[in-house]
C-alpha cells in the first residue's frame, strides 16, 4: 500500500494549501454564478416561440395546442401558415425564433415515419434555440408517444425544467471546473519533480503505479466535493435535475479522472514554470470546442471531429442529456469513450513515470 | 563483499562527461567522503548509486546488487539525503518520516518508534508537529537526514549534508553523522574539506569526473607532502637573513611580516635560534600541517572552491 502513503501525503499537501483549494473550487463556482445569473437564474420565465404550420392538419393543430400547454414555452400568436412569413418577421426582429411544422407532418405521425421539425432562430442568439430544442424534442416524443420520430430519447420530461439556460450551462461549467484539475495535478507533479521531491521518492522502493495512484487518488475526494459544490450552486441558481443524478455523477467522476490523467502527463513532461501555460493552452480551447459555454453545433466539422475525439464533449453532452432526463442507454457510448480515455491516460502516465524514474 | 563498489563508472550527458571511469570500493561500516568542487561529479555518482541515473558505461553495485539490474533491491537497502533539502513542506516531521518509513514497508508502530528516536537525536521533538515550511535551513537538513535514516538503511547516501548552513548548524550535523560511524556504511559528498577531514574514514578526491586521489586524510597529506612547513611571525627581518634562509631551505614565502618556510626535515628549534642570533624578533613560531585544501591544490592545481 505504498501508493496509499504517497496519496495521503498529496492529499495533505492539497487540503493544507488554501490558495490551491480556493482556486480549484472557487473559480468554477464563480463561473457558474455569473453564467447562471446571466441566464436569469431560478427566475427565468418561459421562452416566446412562434410557429409556422405548413401542414395545417388536425395532427399539427393538436401538436401546437400541446406545445402551448408546456410551461417553458410561451406561444406567440398568430400561427404562420407559410414559413416565408415567419422568416420575414424573424429578419425584421419582431420574433426571436419559430418552429416550422412541415407539410406531411400529420401523415408522418400516422404512418410513424421520421419527422423533421425545424427550429429557426436568430444567428446572433443561438442560445435560445439551444435551450428550446430539447424541450421541443421531449414534448414531441411525449405528444406522439413513439420513438424516434424526432430522433430523441428524452421522453418529454424537459417540460419540468425551470430554466433551460441553467441546465445548458451547468454541465459545461462543471466539466470545465473539473478540467482545472489538469493544471492542478500537473502543477503538483511538475513542482515535486523540479524541487526534487519525486527524485527523493524514486530512491525508495515504490513502483511507478504507486506514484500514479498516489498522485491521482487525492484528487478523487476533490472531484467528489467539487461536483457536490457545483450541484449545490447549480440548484440554487435554478438547475433542474430531471434525469438520474447518479449517472451525471458518474460522468463527472470519469471526466475528473481523465483530467487528472492529462495533468499527470503534462506534469511529467513539462517544467513547473511552463506547466500553467501548457495546461491552460489545453484547457480553454478544449472547453470551447467541447461546448462548455456555448453550442458547437455550428462549428466547422473539422473542429467538431477534434472535439469528438477528446473526452470532454462526451462528458458535457452526456451530462446535459442525463440531467434533462435521458436514459442510461442514451449515454452508454459516451461512457465507454470516457472510460477508454481514462484507461489510456493512466497507462501513458505509468509509462512516463517509469521513464522519469531512471534517466 | 564491499558495501558499495563501482567499476569504470561513467556518465555522459549529451557528450559531456560528468563522471569518468570511477572505481570505488567502500567497506561495510565505513564513512567514505567524495570531496570535490561543484560540478566535479559527486552528485552524479550518488545519483547513479541510488538508481536515479543509468550509467553510460561501467557498473555499480550496492551490497552486491547491481544498480541497473536490481534497482528495487538496492532501493530497499539505502537511505538518501539529497543535496537540496527536499521535504513535504505542508507536512510535519512525523508525517514526513512516516511517508518514507511506510513506503519502505515499515509498520506504523515501527515508524513511530524510529521517528521518535530520530526526532530526539536530531533535536526536533519540540517542533515535531509543526509544518516543516516554518523550519530553518538547519532544522530542515536535520529532518532530511532523519528521513534518510528512518527505514534503518544499511547504506546511507548524504549528498552535501551541510551545504549552505551556518557553522553552528554544520557542527551539529557533523556530530549526528559522527554518531553513525561504524553503524552504517555512509557515502558522503562535500566540498568542505574540514567536513571530509573531520568525519571520514577515507576520502576520495574527485575532479572533473575522475577520482584523483584516495586514502585516509592522513595518508593523503603525508603521501603528497614530503615537505613540512613552519610559520614565523617576526620583526626586524633583513634581506640578508632572508637570502640566507632561502639558500638553506627548499621554499620560503614572506607575507605581511610572517615567514613561511618549507623543507623536508625542518629543524624548528634551529630556525628560531638562528633568527634570534641574527637579531630578528620572533613573536611566534609554529609547525603547520598540510590541509586537504593543500592536497587538492597539489593534485589538481586549483583551489577547491574554484
Amino acid at each position: 500500500m505504498k501508493f496509499w502513503e504517497i496519496g495521503k501525503r498529496n492529499l495533505k499537501e492539497i487540503y493544507r494549501n488554501p490558495v490551491l483549494l480556493g482556486f480549484l473550487v472557487g473559480m468554477p463556482v464563480a463561473f457558474m454564478l455569473v453564467f447562471c445569473a446571466a441566464a436569469g437564474g431560478g427566475q427565468a420565465g418561459p421562452i416566446a416561440m412562434s410557429i409556422a404550420d405548413e401542414d395545417r392538419s388536425q395532427n399539427s393543430s393538436a401538436f401546437i395546442q400541446y406545445l402551448g400547454s408546456v410551461d417553458a414555452i410561451d406561444l406567440n400568436e398568430p400561427i404562420y401558415s407559410e414559413e416565408s412569413q415567419a422568416q420575414d418577421d424573424l429578419e425584421n426582429g419582431s420574433i426571436s425564433l419559430y418552429l416550422l411544422i412541415p407539410s406531411g407532418f400529420g401523415e408522418a405521425t400516422r404512418t410513424q415515419q421520421a419527422i423533421n421539425l425545424k427550429l429557426v432562430y436568430k444567428a446572433a442568439d443561438p442560445m435560445i434555440g439551444l435551450q428550446l430544442k430539447p424541450i421541443i424534442e421531449a414534448v414531441g416524443s411525449e405528444f406522439l408517444g413513439v420513438a424516434p420520430p424526432l430522433n430523441v430519447e428524452l421522453k418529454g420530461t424537459e417540460s419540468k425544467i425551470k430554466n433551460m439556460a441553467v441546465n445548458f450551462y451547468f454541465p459545461g461549467i462543471a466539466v470545465y471546473g473539473l478540467m482545472i484539475l489538469i493544471s492542478t495535478a500537473a502543477g503538483i507533479i511538475a513542482g515535486d519533480r523540479e524541487k526534487g521531491f519525486l527524485a527523493r521518492m524514486f530512491t525508495t522502493p515504490a513502483r511507478p503505479w504507486d506514484f500514479i495512484l498516489g498522485y491521482s487518488l487525492p484528487f478523487i475526494p476533490v472531484v467528489i466535493v467539487s461536483t457536490l459544490i457545483y450541484l449545490g450552486v447549480g440548484m440554487a441558481m435554478g438547475l433542474t435535475i430531471v434525469g438520474n443524478l447518479g449517472h451525471a455523477f458518474l460522468l463527472f467522476f470519469l471526466i475528473g479522472l481523465c483530467s487528472i490523467g492529462i495533468g499527470m502527463i503534462v506534469g511529467s513532461l513539462v517544467k513547473s514554470e511552463s506547466q500553467t501555460g501548457v495546461s491552460w493552452i489545453f484547457i480553454v480551447p478544449m472547453a470551447m470546442i467541447s461546448g462548455a459555454w456555448f453550442t458547437v453545433e455550428r462549428m466547422p466539422s473539422a473542429i467538431k471531429s477534434v472535439a469528438g475525439a477528446l473526452p470532454f464533449i462526451h462528458a458535457i453532452d452526456a451530462s446535459r442529456a442525463v440531467l434533462n432526463g435521458s436514459s442510461f442507454s442514451a449515454i452508454i457510448l459516451d461512457l465507454y469513450w470516457l472510460i477508454g480515455w481514462a484507461v489510456v491516460l493512466f497507462a501513458v502516465g505509468i509509462v512516463l513515470f517509469r521513464r522519469t524514474m531512471v534517466s | 563483499m564491499n558495501a558499495v563498489q563501482t567499476f569504470k563508472l561513467t556518465k555522459k550527458f549529451n557528450g559531456l562527461v560528468a563522471v569518468n571511469g570511477v572505481d570505488l570500493e567502500i567497506n561495510k561500516g565505513e564513512l567514505f567522503s567524495l570531496l570535490g568542487p561543484n560540478g566535479a561529479g559527486k552528485t552524479t555518482t550518488i545519483r547513479m548509486l541510488c538508481c536515479l541515473l543509468k550509467p553510460t558505461k561501467g557498473t555499480a553495485s550496492v551490497l552486491g546488487y547491481d544498480v541497473v539490474k536490481a534497482p528495487f533491491a538496492v532501493k530497499k537497502r539505502i537511505g538518501v539525503s539529497p543535496q537540496d533539502t527536499i521535504l513535504s513542506e505542508r507536512l510535519n516531521c512525523w508525517e514526513n518520516l512516516a511517508l518514507i518509513g511506510r513506503v519502505h514497508g515499515l509498520s506504523s508502530d515501527e515508524v513511530a518508534r524510529r521517528s521518535k528516536e530520530l526526532l530526539e537525536t536530531m533535536g526536533l521533538m519540540e517542533r515535531a508537529k509543526d509544518q516543516v515550511r516554518k523550519f530553518s535551513g538547519g532544522m530542515k537538513r536535520r529532518l532530511s537526514i532523519a528521513m534518510a535514516l528512518v527505514s534503518d538503511p544499511q547504506v546511507l547516501f548524504l549528498d552535501e549534508p551541510t551545504l549552505g548552513l551556518d557553522p553552528q548548524a554544520r557542527r551539529a550535523i557533523w556530530e549526528y553523522i559522527a554518531e553513525l560511524k561504524g553503524k552504517k556504511t555512509i557515502l558522503l559528498t562535500t566540498h568542505y574539506m574540514e567536513e571530509a577531514d573531520f568525519l571520514s574514514d577515507r576520502i576520495g578526491i574527485i575532479d572533473e569526473g575522475r577520482v584523483v586521489a584516495l586514502g585516509t586524510s592522513q595518508e593523503l597529506k603525508t603521501n603528497l607532502f614530503e615537505m613540512r612547513s613552519m610559520v614565523v611571525s617576526t620583526e626586524n627581518l633583513t634581506a640578508e637573513v632572508i637570502a640566507d634562509l632561502q639558500s638553506k631551505y627548499s621554499r620560503l614565502e614572506k607575507v605581511k611580516g610572517r615567514l613561511k618556510i618549507y623543507h623536508k626535515d625542518l629543524d624548528f628549534k634551529g630556525i628560531v635560534d638562528y633568527l634570534h642570533s641574527r637579531g630578528v624578533t620572533v613573536y611566534s613560531a609554529a609547525l603547520e600541517q598540510p590541509t586537504l585544501e593543500d592536497v587538492f591544490i597539489q593534485i589538481t592545481g586549483k583551489k577547491l572552491r574554484d
